[in-house]
C-alpha cells in the first residue's frame, strides 16, 4: 500500500500582516467620504470626558468664583479649587494632552485631504477650514492653560516626531491667527450641528485678538511680544463685527432657557458646541458634565424632568451667586434653587427642598447643562458650548470699547437679562471691567472665567481680594504636566 | 541561511510509504509475567528481540506471541519495573517471568519537545510528575493541581469560583507582556497555561515541565517563560481495561466570614463614620431617600414608641450554601501488536459556594493508533470539550439592618441607587458562558531505515466561545444606566499546526551514540470575535433574547491572524554512556514581529556528566545515580498582540447633523479605567521584536541505594532583555504609548527537590518534597526611566499601587509611611497638605521615591520561597497520602483590612488606639503600609485515605479503591482569618470568590 502526500509550505508573504478590519493610512484619505470621516474623528475628541464633557469644564471652573469642589471630593481638585497646582496634578494631564490628540487628528485633515482629487472644491475648501479652526481652538486652549508649548503642524507618525521643543506664545498666537485667518476665507456659512463654520472662525478669531489686546493692555503675564494693544484691539472689532453685524445665520436668541435646550441645539447662538446626544454609547458620545453640578438626590427639577442623582462633584460658590442682581434673569431662570419630590424613587411624590448658597452639601447649582428628555440613567445629550452669539456680542463691546457701538453691544445682553443699560460716561478701562464682569455672569459655568480673569491681569484682584480665595500657585499658567516633563527632554 | 528563508518557498514531499512482510515458518510462546511479591502484572510490553513481534499481558498478566524457530530472546518491559531480557530455548512454549522493581525513576521517560528522553539522559532541567500522582483533589484543570508538586512552577489560584482558572510561573516572571509557560498536549502548542480546561485531568499519563534554555529552546520564541508537556493516556499493548472513576465532593466556605452580626454595632459605626465626616448620621428614624432608617434606640428596643427593629440579615445564609459537586469519568485502554486506543469521557460538575453558581464540563478523548506496516504507524488523537460556566460570585457583606425582600416580595433596595442586592443579582442578572473546544490531530510516524524515523503530523483546534450577558434595569447600576443591557459576545478561534520531523538514533561502535532531531513546522491561527450590545430594553422579560428590540445596538467584530513558521533542531551526544552532550536551536518566523525583525533564531546547549558511571565510582555502590548537568542559551518570547508594528486606524462617532457620523483617525483603546482611560496607541514600531531570555542552569541528580533517597538541585540564572512593553511617550504627540523592545529583568533561583522510601515492604513510608528561591529584579525599565506603574489608579488609593523600579522586583508596593493615628489635632496631612484631623492615619513622606510626595517601598507582593512536601503511607489494603503547599516572606496589599470586626476597634476618643483610624465616611486614604500583611502561609492541602479491595475478590474488577480526600483543610498564616492568603500575582487582595473548605469520597474501579 502507498500514500502519497505532497503539502506545500508556506514562504515569505505568510508572515506578513494584512489587517482585517482596520484601515491604515495607506488605504484611507481617498475620496470625499474619507475626508469628511476624518473631519468627523477630529471633532469627536471635543466632548470627551477628558476634554469638553468634563475634564475642561473641571479645570477652568474649579479655579474661580463659579464653583468649588464639594467636600471629599479628590485631592487634585481641592488643590485646584486653591489654585495651588503642581505638574502632578491629574487634572492637567489630559488637559495637555487632548487638545494634542484633537492637533494630531486635525493635522491628518490638514496635510492628507488636499491632495484628494475625487472630492468638490467646496467640499474640500470646508473641510479644510474646519479642521484649521479645530487646530487653531486646541492651541488657543493650550496657550491660555500653559503658556509656551511644543507646536506641531504635521502629523506624527513616527518615534522620532514626538519631542518637539516649547515654542514660544508668540508663534503659537501666529499659528492660530494664521490658521483661522485662512480658514475664514475657505469656510461656509451652513449651519451643521456640532460643527463650525465661517461665522464661528470669525468669532474665535476675534476671541484671540480680545485676548491679545486685554493681556498687553492690562500687562498680563507672558505677552511682552504684542506690540500694539490697540491694533488688536482694533483687529477683535473688526472680526467680532462680522459675525455681529456681518451675517444673519446667527444672532441673540430672546429666551435665556431656550439655549440650553437640548431639543434647541440649532439655536441662533450655538456657534459652536461639543455635540453630545444620549443614545452615544459612552461617556464622550453623551455627557455626564450635568451630573457634576446637580446634588446627589432624587428629585425633580422646576421643569419636570426626573434626575436620578447627580454626583455633587460642584458647589457653586456664594462668589458669584451673590454678585448677580436679585432680577438678573441669568440668575432668576438659569441658576436652580429649588428642588421637587426629593427622595422619590421614581413617580411618587416627595418633599420640596430650597437649596441655600451657605449650605455645606447641597447648593443652588446652575441649569445651563441640563436635558429635559433625560431619560434615567447618567445619559445626557447636554453640549458643552465652545463660542455662543453672546460671547462674541461682548467681545465685540469690550473691543469697541465705551463707544455707541460697544454700549449697544452690552446693552442688548443687559436687557435680555432683564437689567438696565451701563451707566453712560465710564472710562475705557471702567468700560472694560464692566464688560468683563458681564461676561463672568453670561457665561457664568462655561469655562471662560479663569481665561477672562486671566487676559484682564485679575487673578488676584478678584479671586484673592474680592472673594478671598487663596492662590499659592502661579495663577496665570498651569505647569506643563509631568507626564509630559518626564518624557520630553526637548521641553 | 536568512536569505534562503526570505527567497524561497519551500515545498517538502511527504513520499512514499512502502515496506516488505517476510514470512517464515512461526512458533507460539505463552507465559505469565509477575512482580517479585507474585502478582501478576497486566499491560507488559514484550517485545521479540531483533524481531517486530510484540505483545502485552492481559489483565491476568498472561500473553501469547508468535515467534520465529529457533532461540529467540524475547524483551519484558514495564513502567517501574526493570527491563528484563529472558531467552527461550528452540523449544520451549511456556515461560514464567518475574520482574523486578526498577531503580526508582532512571528508567522513566520524559517528553522533551519533539520527542522523548531516558530522564537519566536528560541533560536539561526538566521537572515531571505522573498523572497518578495528580488525581488526589477535585480540580476542573490540571494547572491547579501542579501546586507544590515540581519545583521552579509556581501556581497561584487566587479564585474559588468554580471553573476559575490559576496564573502559572516558571522560574518567576519574565516578561511584562506575557509571563505564562506554553502549553504543549500530545506535541500540539496550545497556548497559555492557567486554564488547561480541555484535558480532563484523569485522562493525563505524565507532565514535564521544560524549565531551562536547553529544554525549552526547542519552542524557541514561545519558550522564554518555560514549556508545560502534557502527555494523555496512549493506551498499553495486551491489556484491555475499563476504569470507572468517581468523585463527589462538599464545598464548605473556607474562613469564617467577618461580618456585622448586631444590627444595633453596624448603625453605630454608620452614624459615626457620617458624623466623624460632617454629614448628617442616617440612623436617627427618619426617611432618607426612600428607606426608612431605624434609631439606634429603635435598633435596641428602647425606644419607648417604637418596638425593637426587627430586621437581622444574615446574609452569608442567604448567599453561600454547601454544595455538592461530581466528577466522573469512564475509561477504556489496550491494545494489540498493531492497534492501541484509549478511549475516555468526563462529567465534571462543580456547584460554587455561591448560589446560583456553578460550572459544568463534558469532555471526551480518543486515541487511536494503527500499524500500517511495520515499521509505519498511523495514528489520531482527538479531544472534544464543552463547559458551561453560570451566575457569579456575591458579596455577604451588606447592611444586615436591612432585609433582602420587601413585603410584596420584591428585593430591598436601600434607597433608589442601590444595586447591591446579592440575591437579585443572583436570581436575575444573566451571566453565562458556553465553550466548545476541539483537539485534533492526525499522524504519520515512518522508520525509514534503521535508526531514523519521520514524523509528520497535522492538528486542528478548534475553540468556540459565547458570553451571555443581561443586566436588568433595577439589578445592577449598568443596567440602571441603560435601562436593561444585554450582551452577547461570541468568539471564534481556529488554530491549524503541521509538524515534520526526523529523527535519527544510532549508536557507533560502542562508545558514541547519538540522537538527532530536525524539522520544520508551521501554524496559522485565527481569532474571530463579535460583540452585540443592545442598550435600552422595554421591559427585562426576553433578557438578551432579542437584542434587534433594544432602543440603541451596538455591534463590533474583529478577525486576527497569526502565522508562525519554524525551523527546528537538537542534537544529543553521548561518549561512553557518562558525557552527555545537547544542541538545541530553532529559528522562527513570525508575523507578529515588526517588518524589520521577521526571523529569530534560538540557540542552546547543554553538558552533563554521569559521574556514577565513572570507574572509581563503580565500588561505591550506595550511589545509584549522580549526574552533574549545566546549560545555557536563548529563548524568546513573543507576547505581541497582532498588528502592533503597523499604523492602523480606529474609529469614534460624533453626534453632528441629528445623527452619529463615524470618523476614522488614529487609534485608542480604553484601559477599563473610569477616567484618563484612553490609550492612544497608533503609532508603529517596524522594529517590534521578541524579548530574550538567556539562562545559564546548572545542577546535579543524585540518587543513593538503589534510588531509594534521590536528590535533585538547580541554580540557575534568566537574564530577559528587550522586554516587550508600552512606552509612554510625550503627550504633546497625540499618542499615549508606542510598543517597544527594551528593559530588563532578572530572575535567579535555587530549586531543591527530594524523595525517600523511608519504609519499603508491607507498610511503606516514603516522604517528598520540593523548595522553590526565586529572586526577580528589574534590572532595567527601559526608556531610561527609573520607574514605571504597573495597573491604573486604584479608585481606593487614588494612585497605581505596583510599580517597576529599577533595581527592585516587579510589582513591588509603593506608599506612604504608617506612623500610627493622629492623636492630636494641628498637625497636617503631608500628602494633600490638608489639614490632620484626630483619628486619621499619620503619614511619613519625603521618602526616596518621587512619586506623589515621596513614597517609599512598602511591600514586595514576590515571595522569598515557596515549598511542597508530602508523604504517604501504605499498609495492608490502607494509604494515606498528606500534601502540603506553602509560601514565605511576600506581601500583602489587603484592600479589605478595615472589615466589621476592625471597625469596632477603630479610633475613638475613648479608644486612642494606634492600630485603626476612625471611621470616616468620606476621608480619602492613600497607599501606606497600614494596609500590608504578610502573605505567607502554610496549607494542608490535601489528606487522601483510600483503602483498596484485593485483586480480583469480585471476579472481574481488578482494581476497586475507595478513598476519603479533604482539600484546603487547614492554613496556617498571619493574614486576617477571614480571608484565604493566596491571592493574585500583584499581591493586591481586595475581596475573592471565596475558597471553599472541600470533603471528596472518591472510587476508582477497574474492570
Amino acid at each position: 500500500m502507498a500514500l502519497a502526500t505532497t503539502l506545500t509550505l508556506g514562504c515569505k508573504k505568510q508572515l506578513e500582516e494584512k489587517p482585517y478590519g482596520f484601515l491604515s493610512t495607506t488605504n484611507f484619505y481617498k475620496t470625499e467620504a474619507d475626508a469628511n470621516s476624518a473631519l468627523i474623528y477630529a471633532y469627536s475628541i471635543l466632548p470627551d470626558l477628558d476634554y469638553y464633557s468634563r475634564n475642561f469644564i473641571v479645570l477652568t471652573e474649579l479655579p474661580t468664583e463659579d464653583v468649588a469642589a464639594a467636600s471629599g471630593k479628590s485631592a487634585d481638585e481641592m488643590l485646584l479649587d486653591q489654585l495651588s497646582v503642581t505638574a502632578t496634578n491629574g487634572i492637567l494631564a489630559p488637559a495637555y494632552q487632548f487638545p494634542y490628540v484633537g492637533i494630531n487628528r486635525a493635522n491628518l485633515v490638514i496635510k492628507y485631504v488636499p491632495n484628494i482629487t475625487a472630492i468638490a472644491a467646496a467640499s474640500k475648501n470646508e473641510i479644510l477650514g474646519e479642521a484649521l479652526t479645530l487646530r487653531a481652538l486646541h492651541y488657543f486652549n493650550l496657550v491660555r492653560l500653559f503658556g509656551a508649548v511644543p507646536l506641531h503642524t504635521d502629523p506624527v507618525d513616527d518615534i522620532s516626531q514626538t519631542n518637539l521643543k516649547k515654542s514660544p506664545m508668540k508663534d503659537i498666537y501666529d499659528q492660530i491667527i494664521a490658521d483661522l485667518t485662512k480658514a475664514t476665507g475657505i469656510m461656509d456659512q451652513t449651519v451643521r450641528m456640532g460643527r463650525v463654520n465661517q461665522v464661528g472662525a470669525w468669532g474665535l478669531l476675534s476671541k484671540v485678538y480680545l485676548t491679545l489686546a486685554s493681556a498687553k493692555a492690562s500687562g498680563s503675564p507672558g505677552y511682552d511680544f504684542v506690540t500694539s494693544a490697540d491694533d488688536m484691539y482694533t483687529n477683535a472689532k473688526t472680526w467680532a463685527d462680522k459675525v455681529v453685524n456681518g451675517q444673519t445665520v446667527y444672532g441673540l436668541d430672546p429666551n435665556l432657557v431656550a439655549i440650553y435646550d437640548v431639543n434647541k441645539k440649532l439655536g441662533p447662538e450655538h456657534l459652536f458646541d461639543a455635540s453630545v446626544d444620549r443614545l452615544g454609547v459612552d461617556e464622550g458620545q453623551y455627557s455626564k458634565l450635568p451630573l457634576f453640578f446637580m446634588p446627589n438626590l432624587n428629585f425633580r427639577l422646576p421643569n419636570g424632568t426626573y434626575v436620578p442623582g447627580g454626583f455633587n462633584e460642584f458647589l457653586t460658590e456664594p462668589g458669584i451667586y451673590n454678585s448677580f442682581d436679585a432680577a438678573d434673569k441669568r440668575k432668576t431662570q438659569l441658576i436652580i434653587s429649588i428642588i421637587y419630590d426629593v427622595g422619590d424613587a421614581g413617580g411618587n411624590k416627595g418633599p420640596t427642598q430650597i437649596l441655600s448658597i451657605t449650605d455645606s452639601y447641597y447648593r443652588p447649582f446652575s441649569n445651563k447643562f441640563n436635558d429635559s428628555g433625560w431619560q434615567t440613567g447618567q445619559q445626557t445629550s447636554a453640549n458643552t458650548p465652545i463660542l455662543r452669539f453672546s460671547d462674541v456680542l461682548l467681545v465685540y463691546a469690550e473691543a469697541a470699547g465705551p463707544t455707541t457701538d460697544g454700549y449697544a453691544a452690552v446693552n442688548r445682553i443687559r436687557a435680555r437679562a432683564g437689567l438696565g443699560n451701563l451707566p453712560p460716561g465710564l472710562s475705557v478701562t471702567q468700560f472694560r471691567d464692566a464688560v468683563i464682569q458681564e461676561r463672568s455672569w453670561e457665561l457664568s459655568f462655561e469655562g471662560n472665567r479663569l481665561f477672562d480673569l486671566r487676559r484682564s491681569h485679575k487673578m488676584e484682584s478678584v479671586l484673592k481680594d474680592t472673594y478671598g480665595k487663596t492662590i499659592s500657585g502661579d495663577p496665570y499658567y498651569f505647569p506643563i504636566p509631568q507626564a509630559e516633563v518626564n518624557k520630553n527632554p526637548n521641553l | 541561511m536568512r536569505k534562503y528563508f526570505y527567497t524561497t518557498c519551500m515545498c517538502i514531499l511527504l513520499l512514499w510509504f512502502s515496506a516488505i512482510t517476510a514470512y517464515a515458518q512461526q512458533r507460539q510462546i505463552t507465559g505469565t509475567v509477575a512482580d517479585q511479591d507474585g502478582l501478576t502484572l497486566p499491560g507488559v510490553s514484550i517485545k521479540l528481540k531483533g524481531g517486530t513481534a510484540q505483545t502485552g499481558t492481559d489483565n491476568q498478566g498472561k500473553f501469547s506471541i508468535s515467534v520465529p524457530a529457533g532461540e529467540n530472546t524475547l524483551v519484558f518491559s514495564f513502567i517501574g519495573m526493570q527491563t528484563k531480557e529472558v531467552k527461550a530455548g528452540p523449544n520451549q512454549t511456556k515461560i514464567q517471568v518475574t520482574l523486578q522493581n526498577a531503580p526508582r525513576d532512571l528508567n522513566e521517560v520524559v517528553v522533551v519537545g519533539y520527542g522523548t528522553a531516558k530522564k537519566r539522559d536528560v541533560t536539561g532541567s526538566v521537572g515531571s510528575i505522573k498523572g497518578s500522582d495528580l488525581i488526589k483533589t477535585p480540580a476542573a484543570s490540571v494547572d491547579a493541581l501542579l501546586q507544590g508538586k515540581v519545583p521552579g512552577l509556581q501556581v497561584i489560584s487566587s479564585s474559588g469560583q468554580p471553573g476559575s482558572g490559576s496564573t502559572i510561573r516558571i522560574r518567576g516572571l519574565g516578561s511584562r507582556a506575557d509571563a505564562n509557560p506554553l502549553v504543549v498536549v500530545d506535541g500540539l502548542p496550545l497556548g497559555d497555561a492557567g486554564n488547561l480546561k480541555q484535558i480532563n485531568p484523569d485522562d493525563i499519563e505524565s507532565i514535564d515541565v521544560l524549565k531551562d534554555a536547553s529544554s525549552a529552546a526547542i519552542y524557541g520564541s514561545r519558550g522564554a517563560n518555560g514549556v508545560i508537556m502534557v502527555t494523555t493516556k496512549k493506551g498499553k499493548l495486551g491489556t484491555s481495561r475499563i476504569n470507572f472513576s468517581s468523585l463527589t465532593t462538599l464545598s464548605t466556605l473556607g474562613n469564617k466570614l467577618d461580618v456585622f452580626h448586631d444590627p444595633v454595632e453596624a448603625a453605630t459605626i454608620d452614624n459615626q463614620a457620617r458624623i466623624n465626616a460632617g454629614i448628617a448620621p442616617l440612623f436617627i428614624g427618619q426617611n432618607y431617600g426612600g428607606t426608612y432608617y431605624p434609631s439606634l434606640a429603635e435598633l435596641r428596643g428602647i425606644d419607648p414608641n417604637k418596638p425593637k427593629w426587627a430586621t437581622n440579615t444574615d446574609w452569608a445564609k442567604l448567599v453561600y450554601r454547601n454544595p455538592v459537586s461530581q466528577n466522573y469519568t469512564l475509561s477504556a485502554d489496550g491494545g494489540n501488536e498493531k492497534t492501541k486506543y484509549a478511549i475516555s469521557g468526563n462529567y465534571y460538575n462543580e456547584q460554587g459556594l455561591a448560589i446560583k453558581n456553578g460550572y459544568q464540563k463534558y469532555a471526551g478523548h480518543v486515541y487511536l493508533e494503527q500499524k500500517l506496516k511495520p515499521n509505519v504507524t498511523l495514528g489520531t488523537n482527538i479531544t472534544v470539550t464543552q463547559t458551561q460556566n453560570y451566575g457569579q460570585g456575591l458579596s455577604a457583606d451588606r447592611s444586615i439592618i436591612f432585609p433582602a425582600y420587601n413585603p410584596d416580595g420584591t428585593y430591598f433596595h436601600i434607597g433608589s441607587n442601590d444595586f447591591g442586592n446579592p440575591l437579585q443579582i443572583a436570581n436575575e442578572v444573566l451571566n453565562k458562558s458556553k465553550t466548545i473546544d476541539f483537539l485534533g490531530t492526525a499522524f504519520v510516524s515512518w522508520d525509514i531505515i534503521k535508526g531514523l524515523n519521520l514524523r509528520s503530523q497535522l492538528s486542528y483546534t478548534y475553540g468556540n466561545a459565547v458570553n451571555d450577558n443581561y443586566q436588568p434595569r433595577d439589578a445592577t447600576s449598568t443596567g440602571y444606566l441603560f435601562q436593561g443591557y444585554g450582551d452577547i459576545n461570541n468568539y471564534n478561534g481556529n488554530h491549524l499546526i503541521n509538524e515534520n520531523y526526523l529523527t535519527y538514533d544510532r549508536d557507533f561502535g560502542t562508545k558514541h551514540h547519538i540522537n538527532v532531531v530536525a524539522g520544520y513546522t508551521q501554524e496559522t491561527n485565527t481569532v474571530r470575535t463579535s460583540d452585540l450590545q443592545g442598550h435600552g430594553f422595554v421591559n427585562d422579560v426576553l433578557q438578551n433574547e432579542n437584542m434587534a428590540s433594544a432602543t440603541t445596538q451596538f455591534i463590533n467584530n474583529g478577525l486576527t491572524k497569526t502565522a508562525l513558521q519554524s525551523f527546528i533542531g537538537r542534537a544529543n551526544y553521548s561518549f561512553m554512556g557518562r558525557y552527555l552532550f545537547t544542541f538545541t536551536g530553532r529559528a522562527d518566523g513570525s508575523s507578529v514581529f515588526g517588518e524589520n525583525h521577521k526571523w529569530a533564531f534560538f540557540p542552546s546547549g547543554a553538558v552533563a556528566w554521569k559521574v556514577n558511571e565513572e570507574a572509581f565510582m563503580k565500588n561505591i555502590t550506595q550511589v545509584s545515580e549522580f549526574k552533574i548537568r549545566g546549560s545555557y542559551g536563548l529563548t524568546g518570547n513573543q507576547g505581541i498582540s497582532p498588528y502592533q508594528s503597523l499604523a492602523t486606524l480606529g474609529s469614534y462617532k460624533y453626534f453632528t447633523d441629528g445623527g452619529f457620523q463615524t470618523g476614522y483617525g488614529p487609534p485608542y483603546y480604553n484601559d477599563g479605567s473610569n477616567v484618563n482611560s484612553k490609550v492612544f496607541n497608533g503609532l508603529q514600531n517596524k522594529s517590534l521584536k521578541w524579548e530574550t531570555t538567556r539562562q545559564l542552569d546548572i545542577g546535579f541528580d543524585l540518587g543513593l541505594l538503589n534510588q531509594r533517597f534521590t536528590l535533585t538541585a538547580d541554580y540557575y540564572y534568566k537574564h530577559t532583555t528587550d522586554l516587550l512593553r508600552q512606552n509612554q511617550i510625550a503627550l504633546s504627540s497625540g499618542f499615549s504609548v508606542i510598543e517597544v523592545n527594551d528593559g530588563t529583568i532578572d530572575n535567579r533561583g535555587l530549586e531543591l527537590t527530594a524523595n525517600a522510601q523511608v519504609l519499603t515492604g508491607k507498610f511503606s513510608w516514603n516522604v517528598g518534597g520540593n523548595i522553590s528561591f526565586n529572586r526577580n529584579k528589574v534590572i532595567a525599565i527601559g526608556g531610561g526611566n527609573q520607574i514605571e506603574a504597573n495597573g491604573q489608579d486604584i479608585e481606593a488609593i487614588r494612585a497605581p499601587l505596583n510599580y517597576y523600579i529599577n533595581g527592585q522586583p516587579a510589582n513591588v508596593f509603593l506608599g506612604y509611611k504608617f506612623d500610627g493615628i493622629v492623636q492630636t489635632p494641628g498637625g497636617t496631612n503631608p500628602v494633600d497638605g490638608s489639614a490632620a484631623t484626630v483619628g486619621d492615619i499619620k503619614y511619613v513622606a519625603g521618602g526616596p521615591i518621587a512619586v506623589g510626595q515621596g513614597e517609599y517601598v512598602i511591600g514586595n507582593p514576590n515571595p522569598k520561597f515557596y515549598y511542597g512536601f508530602n508523604t504517604s503511607f501504605k499498609y495492608s489494603s490502607f494509604d494515606l497520602y498528606v500534601q502540603f503547599y506553602g509560601v514565605q516572606g511576600n506581601d500583602i496589599f489587603n484592600f479589605s483590612k478595615f472589615t466589621p470586626s476592625a471597625q469596632l476597634q477603630a479610633w475613638t476618643p475613648d479608644n486612642p488606639t494606634n492600630l485603626y483610624p476612625s471611621v470616616n465616611a468620606t476621608r480619602v486614604y492613600y497607599s501606606s503600609n497600614w494596609y500590608v500583611q504578610s502573605g505567607s502561609y502554610l496549607r494542608l492541602q490535601n489528606v487522601n485515605l483510600g483503602y483498596t479491595l484485593k485483586a480480583n475478590l469480585v471476579k472481574g474488577i481488578s482494581n476497586f479503591r475507595i478513598y476519603f480526600s479533604g482539600t484546603n483543610l487547614y492554613t496556617f498564616t498571619k493574614f486576617s482569618p477571614s480571608f484565604d492568603p493566596e491571592v493574585g500575582e500583584n499581591g493586591q487582595f481586595g475581596g475573592n470568590y471565596r475558597k471553599p473548605r472541600q470533603y471528596s469520597l472518591g472510587l476508582n474501579a477497574s474492570f
